[in-house]
């Protein structure tokens, strides 16, 4: 018996996804399982087609399994209408997508409170708690910003303050650093790894290992199976010093792009 | 759980294309501004048509003389009197009980002038013999003196009244009462007791009763025109002579209520056609009916009236529909993100809804001011035309040049909630297509 039994972020047993064509079923994913604990930073990777978007879109609740199962807490994602879904999508998960995908007539904070807008949490409080995260991710003078104003980077920071404003069971990203600058990309990685250090749960599918590097774990796929799940070895992580370093350079960088 | 916030973003998206959003706001706007608009003048015209046949008194009935149509070439010495007699007129009033009052009235085109101002050209105007009921049945009000009296037409008395817009031409800068006036044709003088207030003209109604226009009418009692004119009326026109004789032009008949008109105008009909039942020198118009039939021919107008207008507005709809259609296209990214960020297909609905109802009750509130203006405009327009074209104006019937175009109070409620109507039904379906949009794919749309 464990001495501290760590709790299940997400737990997938047997997972299937078949795409019924015309010509043809694309089985897609042939039964995968693993388990997600709370605190658990997992790269997802595999060549084009293994099915790493195909896994993330069960993850995030967007799609149905065609077969198997996938426990998020205590409910069987599996069984859920669609209603359900956005509800648990609202609620319980966050994303961050490759191409940022903010809604551009929104500003920077009214971009972070749509989760919150669709669970009908929207009060002066959760307002705050949006500021707050805005400033976190170091754009707290840019909340009236629509992000048409931002950089590629800051864009990516907004999407990340919004991927928390629910406080999730987990983050999921794919190919979040896909369309950043090397620079930009450690800027989000820090970011992911003081966010998995505060103990968020992070997926994210990525192609680099470079990238995949600053996970504590990589799923690798490989035509729809997993080929392996093992612990990142010489895991790069930042140091304290350097994510502040980090943190205050993209400060400044976004300062004097003003 | 419509949120201020959905509605505030569904402004933030039209205005992200303000030149787009206004044209389609456009559609609606023309729809609403339209049936309000042709409502009113609707409105506007059959109010003038139904006043002007209660003008009639919707409890007369009228029985005209028509001037058979010369078939003899006008040389001929033997002339026929036609028309309507005194005889008849009693017969009228002491056999049928429902009738309350008979008025003989005979009318004579005549020239006027003033006896104090014998340098001044005669004025064209109209010659009415009457008796003194006649003010009250039709309605005649004095502005000064009074109306020729009971005694004064059996007594036969060369007095007149005269109306508002001969006695300003006749007295241009004095006080008519009292004074002679002289017919030179018949070289009569009469004096003056009465000066009418104005009086609406009355349009022709159908084919039977000619418009009359009552500003240049003298009016005398019936008794004294009989004894000095008599029946016989000899006109000169450029070198031959020609006569017509007749007791009288009309007859107005007074039924007790207008319930007992259609009953009392068969019995009239009946009574003058005993003799002759295809006479062909009288017409009997029957005001009651002919408001009867306004009030339909009101109702056929107005639908129509709202038929083009609901035209209109649902070609507003399917440019709201259009555009919609084309914005969820457009926006069908952004789709994808509110559903994965949490939105579910009903808020998706409700998202793009609001913004089709926006745009329609915005096009519809604009569209009901500008049809509140609409008779400002119209006034606005016929002095335009007046001023500008004047031709084409004095060519454009009476009752365009008249009515006044009146606001139906219901067609702005209607017309609201025809814009909001249009917006839901033709929102609806763009709608719920972008909400039906998989939310991967929607995603993965550039
Ligand atoms: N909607 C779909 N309909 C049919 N087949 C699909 C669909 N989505 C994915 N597939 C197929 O499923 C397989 C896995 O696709 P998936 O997008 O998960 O790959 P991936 O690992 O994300 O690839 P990449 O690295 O290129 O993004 C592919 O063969 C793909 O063609
Ligand atoms: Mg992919």
């Amino acid at each position: 018996m464990n001495a501290k039994p760590t709790r299940m972020a997400a737990v997938i047993r047997d997972l299937q996804k078949h795409y019924v064509l015309k010509s043809e079923t694309v089985r897609a994913l042939r039964g995968v399982s693993f388990d997600v604990p709370e605190g658990d930073y997992v790269a997802i990777m595999g060549p084009s087609g293994s099915g790493k978007s195909t896994l993330l879109n069960l993850l995030g609740c967007l799609d149905q399994p065609t077969h198997g199962s996938f426990l998020l807490g205590d409910e069987d994602v599996a069984q859920m209408t669609d209603d359900q879904l956005s509800t648990i999508r609202a609620s319980r998960i966050g994303f961050v997508f490759q191409s940022y995908n903010l809604i551009a007539q929104l500003s920077v904070v009214e971009n972070i409170e749509v989760p919150l807008y669709y669970m009908g949490n929207l009060t002066a409080q959760s307002r705050l708690r949006s500021i707050e995260l805005a400033s976190m991710v170091g754009l707290g003078e840019r909340l009236d910003h629509r992000p048409a104003q931002l950089s590629g980077g800051q864009q990516q920071r907004v999407a990340i303050a919004r991927s928390l404003v629910n406080d999730p069971y987990f983050i999921l990203a794919d190919e979040a650093t896909g369309n950043l600058d090397s620079v930009t990309t450690e800027e989000i990685l820090a970011l992911f790894q003081r966010l998995n250090d505060e103990g968020k749960t992070i997926i994210m599918v990525t192609h680099e290992d470079e990238v995949a590097q600053h996970a504590k774990r990589v799923i690798r796929l490989r035509d729809g199976e997993i080929q392996f799940d093992k612990p990142v070895v010489d895991r790069k992580v930042f140091t304290a010093e350097q994510i502040q370093e980090i943190a205050h350079n993209a400060d400044v960088a976004s300062r004097s792009a003003d | 759980m419509l949120h201020f916030r959905t509605v505030k973003l569904g402004t933030k998206s039209l205005l992200l294309h303000p030149m787009r959003s206004l044209l389609t706001v456009l559609g609606i706007f023309i729809g609403v501004a339209s049936v309000i608009w042709l409502l009113a003048i609707g409105e506007g015209i059959s109010q003038e048509a139904q006043r002007q046949i209660e003008d009639l008194g919707a409890e007369n009935i009228i029985i005209r003389s028509i001037k058979p149509p010369d078939e003899s070439g006008g040389n001929i010495r033997q002339v026929n009197a036609f028309g309507v007699t005194r005889n008849e007129c009693s017969l009228i009033g002491d056999t049928i009980s429902t009738v309350d009052r008979v008025l003989p009235i005979r009318e004579l085109p005549q020239k006027f002038a003033y006896t104090g101002n014998a340098n001044a050209k005669p004025i064209d105007g109209r010659l009415v013999g009457c008796t003194a009921e006649y003010a009250d049945v039709t309605r005649l009000v004095i502005e000064r003196g009074h109306f020729l009296t009971s005694r004064e037409v059996a007594l036969s008395r060369p007095v007149c009244v005269i109306a508002a817009r001969l006695a300003e031409k006749l007295f241009p800068s004095e006080d008519p009462l009292s004074k002679q006036i002289y017919l030179p044709e018949k070289k009569e003088y009469f004096r003056i007791v009465g000066v009418l207030k104005h009086r609406n003209a009355t349009a022709a109604i159908g084919g039977s009763l000619a418009a009359q226009d009552f500003s240049l009418d003298i009016y005398i009692p019936i008794t004294t025109m009989r004894v000095r004119m008599t029946d016989q009326e000899t006109k000169r026109t450029g070198g031959s002579f020609s006569t017509q004789v007749f007791e009288l032009s009309q007859i107005t008949v007074q039924v007790r209520s207008a319930d007992d008109v259609p009953r009392t105008a068969e019995l009239v009909e009946a009574t003058l056609r005993q003799n002759n039942p295809g006479r062909q020198d009288i017409s009997v118009v029957v005001p009651f009916e002919l408001l009867e039939q306004a009030k339909t021919t009101r109702l056929m107008f107005m639908m129509f009236m709202g038929l083009i207008a609901a035209i209109s507005l649902i070609v507003g709809g399917i440019g709201i529909m259009n555009i919609m259609l084309a914005t969820v296209t457009e926006r069908t990214r952004e789709i994808g993100i509110r559903r994965a960020l949490g939105g579910k297909q009903k808020d998706i609905v409700l998202q793009f809804l609001v913004e089709t109802i926006t745009l329609s009750v915005v096009g519809g509130i604009t569209g009901i001011l500008m049809g509140l203006f609409c008779p400002i405009v119209v006034d606005i327009s016929r002095w335009g035309l007046e001023y500008f074209a004047p031709q084409l104006y004095a060519s454009l019937p009476e009752v365009a040049r008249v009515m006044r175009p009146t606001i139906v109070p219901i067609s702005i409620p209607v017309a609201f909630g025809i814009s909001v109507i249009v917006g839901v039904f033709f929102g609806l379906y763009p709608a719920v297509r972008a909400a039906q949009l998989d939310p991967i794919e929607a995603l993965r749309h550039e």
